[in-house]
């Protein structure tokens, strides 16, 4: 016969929801609650006009989604301009700074003089603080007066408008954006490489493979792993780019190098507009999930197979 | 009674006893400032201060020093509007009076005045162009002008004597001819910073020489696509495209000065907030003279340039005391009062923002020597009103990247583009009326 166990006391069974208590409150008050709270306002439209503070806010459905996507509404032609670079420079990112990282990473993979200055060097750009690269490149871009056009002028061409020139504002901001994440993308596939045993490599010189070979049918399969983790948070990194904006001309002429986190926190400060952010944030989440989750799915389906 | 018990309650005397004890103590005076320029101006606030707190004894002044104007008005906004306490006195653009007002976290400095023995003869003394954006439609006086500025022509005298230039450009078309005169492969002609976020400041220059204001009295009209104000960006596109005195799409504000300083541009439009700096800075005879005049006239009509700057603002939710009010409005008073604006003008360049300011050391002595300080005191007869209107941020939002699409050529059509954005603003204004 089995004897029932005596009920637990109070605290025993109060327990374990104190000890996830203080997670749980920090969750729901910076997680949840934002979170609930940006896609009720993004259905909201504040009170607008003369004496509005304190007036509550009014429901408006799908209308602030509705005006962003309008290419007439005021914020609507900044919105698509503004969503349209920030694809144009996750893709660019990811495409030409990955690539860049690994380069590095195979080039300093090797014995040779000075491979911790040289290391040293590719690195030291992700140690700096953000705001402080982005503006020591706002001087190297400056017209008159930047490094850029000093090398430039000395070589006969006339100089580049780098932040001024639409065409070249956003061109500009990729270029400090690789520039500042190559080294430590380097960092991840040093890492991997080093995990590839040698012997392999001399089995296959062995058997006569080319070092083309070797990279394409060693290497890059074996850091396959290493190079998903990366793309992933180099995408990751593009979506959440805003810092840099900052130094680099605030989004460029006409939002021509704007992104969409800068162009959400250029709007925030006027309540008339803060059905329209919080709406901006929600397709910038939804694009970030997008990207996240088909990277994610991507990984899955290659562990299976 | 346990021992627990009478532990609990000599803990709340304490705490009563301790909380009595704060109350007593000073009134503390959170003052948020930013700075536009490359000045010391922590170092310069904390003096003032210090000063304040020697002759105002249980008053303590808490500077803060809160980064750029739009740093500073996000941080106010971000604070007010997630319910912290916020700053009680703050340097904020003129402009942003009705956003302010709007939100109902200012209060007008008019009751103070009122209150005042000679209030008439205190707002009297501030030079009538600096008040303009800080009085609303019916007269109330809001915010008090303290770092004041106004954009105005910086040449290098040397680079014009040499080019047989004696005189600076008085009108836009000699502008022109002395610019184009003064540019070399590596030297630009003249640089206006229209790049980099916020042309309206320099265009509305261009807009006031030929002969409409893209703003009244009326915050809820502007006067973005008339054919003046179409003509006036016309013409700051082409010094870059058609004249070629400078970059195509303009200058970027931070890097106008440094050029000028390095002797690789001849004449530059900048703030008078920069003033000591350049005179400090420079290794050639630095000329400062009005903005040229436009097409309305070289009569007086056709100068012009808008002022500039911040003013202090008076933050209450009506929470606070009468002895705060007091402290604070003391605070304003001595920050605006001449000995304190003679000192500022002095250091920085911001146009004293009073007349008796320019009698008082050490601003006195200052504009005897340098007479380029005078100038841009004088120029104050010929400004108008800064850009605001109710939505000011939204509505110079527009403008600004309109301004922008047409300076770099993206929108090739001027009046097309402009009729957008007043169409734009128009809308946004209606909910105003």
């Amino acid at each position: 016969m089995r004897l029932s166990t005596p009920p637990k006391p109070l605290v025993a069974r109060l327990q374990p929801y104190l000890l996830i208590a203080p997670t749980l409150i920090l969750v729901l008050m910076f997680n949840v609650v934002p979170a609930v709270k940006t896609v009720t306002d993004s259905l909201h439209k504040p009170a607008r006009g003369l004496n509005a503070a304190g007036k509550p806010p009014e429901f408006v459905g799908a209308q602030n989604f509705h005006d962003l996507f309008d290419e007439s509404h005021y914020l609507g032609a900044r919105f698509l301009r503004s969503f349209r670079n920030t694809i144009v420079f996750a893709l660019a990112t990811v495409a030409l700074g990955v690539p860049l990282g690994l380069l590095l990473a195979l080039l300093l993979n090797h014995e040779q003089p000075l491979l911790g200055v040289w290391r040293f060097a590719v690195f030291y750009p992700s140690l700096l603080p953000l705001i402080g690269a982005a503006s020591i490149w706002s001087f190297i871009f400056s017209d008159s007066i930047g490094l850029a056009n000093a090398v430039l002028r000395s070589l006969g061409h006339p100089g580049l408008n780098w932040l001024g020139d639409r065409t070249l504002a956003l061109l500009s901001v990729i270029i400090v954006n690789i520039w500042k994440q190559a080294g430590y993308f380097m960092i991840f596939f040093l890492a991997g490489l080093q995990n590839i045993p040698r012997d392999i490599y001399e089995a296959a010189s062995l058997d006569g493979a080319s070092g083309w070979q070797q990279f394409a049918a060693l290497t890059l399969p074996l850091l396959r792993r290493t190079l998903l983790f990366v793309i992933v948070i180099s995408f990751i990194f593009a979506f959440q780019t805003v810092e840099q904006l900052q130094a680099l001309g605030e989004g460029g002429p006409n939002d021509s190098a704007n992104l969409l986190l800068y162009l959400i926190f250029q709007n925030i400060s006027e309540r008339r507009n803060w059905g329209y952010v919080n709406a901006m944030t929600i397709v910038l989440i939804g694009v970030v999930l997008t990207f996240t989750l088909s990277n994610f799915l991507l990984f899955e389906r290659d562990e299976s197979n | 009674m346990s021992i627990c018990r009478k532990a609990c309650i000599a803990f709340v005397i304490l705490a009563l006893l301790a909380s009595a004890g704060i109350a007593q103590d000073d009134i503390v005076i959170d003052f948020y400032f930013p700075s536009a320029t490359a000045n010391d101006a922590e170092g310069i606030f904390q003096r003032y201060a210090d000063a304040f707190q020697e002759r105002n004894e249980g008053i303590t002044i808490n500077p803060v020093f809160t980064g750029s104007y739009t740093d500073t008005r996000n941080t106010i906004l971000t604070e007010l509007q997630g319910g912290g306490a916020g700053p009680d006195v703050a340097v904020m653009l003129s402009i942003d009076l009705y956003s302010f007002a709007e939100e109902g976290y200012i209060i007008p400095a008019q009751g103070f005045i009122d209150a005042m023995d000679d209030g008439g003869a205190y707002i009297d003394d501030f030079f009538p162009a600096l008040m303009a954006n800080g009085v609303d439609e019916e007269g109330n006086v809001w915010s008090i002008p303290f770092q004041r500025s106004t954009p105005i022509l910086y040449y290098n005298a040397e680079l014009l004597a040499e080019a047989g230039y004696d005189s600076p450009p008085t009108n836009n078309a000699e502008l022109v001819e002395i610019a184009q005169a003064l540019t070399t492969e590596d030297r630009d002609g003249l640089l206006v910073p229209v790049a980099g976020g916020f042309p309206i400041w320099m265009y509305q220059s261009f807009a006031i020489a030929y002969g409409q204001n893209i703003v009244s009295d009326d915050p809820t009209e502007v006067y973005f696509n008339t054919p003046e104000a179409v003509a006036a960006v016309e013409f700051v596109r082409s010094l870059g495209t058609d004249l070629g005195v400078g970059p195509a799409g303009g200058a970027a504000w931070g890097d106008t000065p440094v050029a000028f300083l390095a002797g690789q541009a001849a004449m530059i439009y900048h703030t008078t907030g920069n003033l000591s700096r350049i005179l400090d800075g420079a290794e050639f005879e630095v000329g400062v003279w009005y903005l040229p005049s436009g097409p309305a006239g070289d009569d007086g009509t056709g100068y012009g340039s808008p002022t500039g700057g911040g003013n202090l603002y008076i933050f209450d939710d009506g929470s606070k005391s009468d002895a705060e009010l007091d402290a604070i409005w003391k605070w304003v008073m001595f920050l605006s009062s001449a000995e304190i604006q003679a000192d500022w003008g002095a250091t920085t360049g911001y146009i004293a923002s009073n007349a008796t300011a320019w009698e008082t050391e050490p601003l006195a002595s200052r504009a005897m020597e340098y007479p380029q300080y005078g100038v841009a005191r004088d120029q104050l007869q010929f400004a108008d009103k800064e850009f605001s209107s109710y939505a000011t941020i939204t509505v110079q939002g527009i403008i600004n990247k309109t301004l922008e699409s047409i300076l770099t050529s993206e929108s090739e059509d001027a009046q097309a583009a402009m009729d957008v954005a007043q169409a734009q603003i128009d809308g946004i204004l209606a909910e105003y009326k």
